[in-house]
């Protein structure tokens, strides 16, 4: 828990990935351990994650994104990866999040910054842009919405959504059970034999106690679905927000989002921001990092040449 | 189908409370605190007793109900099995009591929440407990 403020930064113990062999980082922000990894030099390129991820999902990134000249920040939603993981669920806010990442992102002194958001990445990454523009380049942005009705179909529906996180189910099932970082994830991939050889162990190991996995049924349960939901006002002003801002974004979708369908999504999105890139497809659901990494960096990399005038 | 039965005084000399789940936010969806108060009429008993019931493996469960300020009673759930003091907690029988102890709380709620989605929601991921039975 956040209890008194202690003398070290360095975590209780190391990661070790072939695919992730980057050197972890720690800040206190608002309390919290947040671990990060801060790769390459150059303008930097944020990538953020959602639920119940960690930077591990964008290890496909990394590698392409530095060979290009730019600096790649990595942060752990504080209750995910190797960041510290609170134990009460009140700990956990969207305004906090956002105030988690603006505390990582401002001690590292980040400027003239790309966010890269997905999930639940995209309300907490654009929460940060929109409240810290002068520190913003650009915006890329995957399966995730930014406003507050109507959710997708699939978070109105009993079975599976909402039963999955429902009172004392989602302790259960997504904290005893694990459910969401193991089956969940692999049910949200195209390529689940490659997913489940490469990738699942690693997502289910880095939260290995049911109380490890609070932040997994707390975030669902942050998904507005009417207007007396938690967080209403602060996705109303995300979508003001984002409808005047005029950064350059990249928006990337799978083509086989459930979740998050891109012609729901990605079309709103567009709506919202009629200058925006794309969308542009790639072979994925809604954790489409797994299915088209090093294609997404790739795509990301032709953006933010383009639009700095740089050749490709 | 249900095989939960609450206990009004069960015998609790020679045991001990083992916590094995902790709901922060039992209103999240509201019909679920008002099924708590209903069943358990935390209206009146407040917090002055725990809920106890009887599981499928014959262990007693107690249900702590949680108060915090400013928000409607109960706002959070601790559950703790009543294990023989001394003795270990048989992890496979408490999954299967805590699995019918939702199957019954999803029946008590009621309304468009129903035990037939419950059980295909454990089926879809897996779960042995919504396998086995």
């Amino acid at each position: 828990m956040n209890a008194e403020p202690r003398a070290t930064e360095e975590p209780p113990s190391r990661f070790t990935h072939q695919e992730w062999p980057y050197e972890p980082r720690f800040k206190r922000v608002n309390g919290w351990r947040m671990h990060y990894i801060d790769e390459g030099s150059g303008d930097p390129v944020v990538l953020l994650h959602g639920n119940p991820a960690w930077g591990f999902l964008y290890r496909k990134f990394v590698k392409p994104l530095t060979a290009a000249g730019r600096r790649v920040i990595v942060p752990d939603m504080i209750g995910f990866g190797l960041s510290e993981k609170p134990m009460r669920e009140q700990a956990h806010t969207l305004d906090g999040h956002i105030a988690n990442l603006t505390g990582l992102l401002r001690q590292l002194n980040v400027c003239n910054a790309t966010i890269v958001c997905h999930d639940w990445g995209g309300p907490t990454g654009l929460g940060f842009a929109l409240s810290n523009p002068d520190r913003v380049h650009a915006l890329v942005i995957m399966s995730t919405w930014a406003w507050p009705l109507p959710p997708a179909e699939f978070h109105k529906r009993i079975f599976p959504w909402r039963m999955m996180h429902a009172p004392v189910v989602g302790p259960y099932l997504l904290g005893r059970h694990n459910a969401l970082a193991g089956r969940g994830m692999y049910l949200s991939v195209v390529d689940r034999k490659k997913f489940a050889t490469e990738a699942q162990r690693v997502y289910e190991d880095i939260l290995p106690d049911p109380g490890s996995r609070l932040l997994t049924w707390t975030w669902p349960r942050w998904i507005p679905l009417d207007e007396s939901a938690r967080g209403f006002a602060r996705f109303e002003w995300l979508e003001r927000e984002l409808k005047r801002s005029k950064f350059p974004t990249l928006l990337v979708w799978g083509r086989e989002d459930e979740v998050f369908d891109h012609k729901t999504f990605a079309t709103r999105f567009k709506k919202l921001l009629p200058h925006a890139e794309g969308p542009e497809l790639v072979t994925g659901r809604h954790f489409l990092q797994e299915d088209s990494g090093v294609e997404i960096a790739q795509k990301i990399n032709h953006f933010l040449d383009r639009i700095e005038g740089r050749p490709s | 189908m249900t095989q939960i039965e609450i206990i009004d005084n069960p015998e609790l000399d020679e045991t001990r409370r083992a916590l094995v789940l902790t709901e922060d936010r039992v209103g999240h969806y509201p019909e679920f605190r008002d099924f708590f108060v209903r069943r358990f009429a935390l209206n009146s008993a407040g917090l002055s007793r725990p809920g106890y019931v009887r599981a499928p493996s014959g262990m007693i469960y107690a249900l702590v109900f949680i108060g915090r300020s400013g928000e409607p009673f109960p706002d959070g759930i601790e559950i703790y099995a009543l294990p023989q003091a001394l003795e270990v907690l048989d992890d496979t029988n408490v999954d299967r009591d805590l699995w019918a102890l939702l199957r019954w709380i999803i029946e008590g709620v009621g309304g468009e929440w129903r035990v037939e989605d419950l059980d295909a929601t454990g089926r879809l991921y897996q779960l042995s407990a919504a396998t086995a039975g």
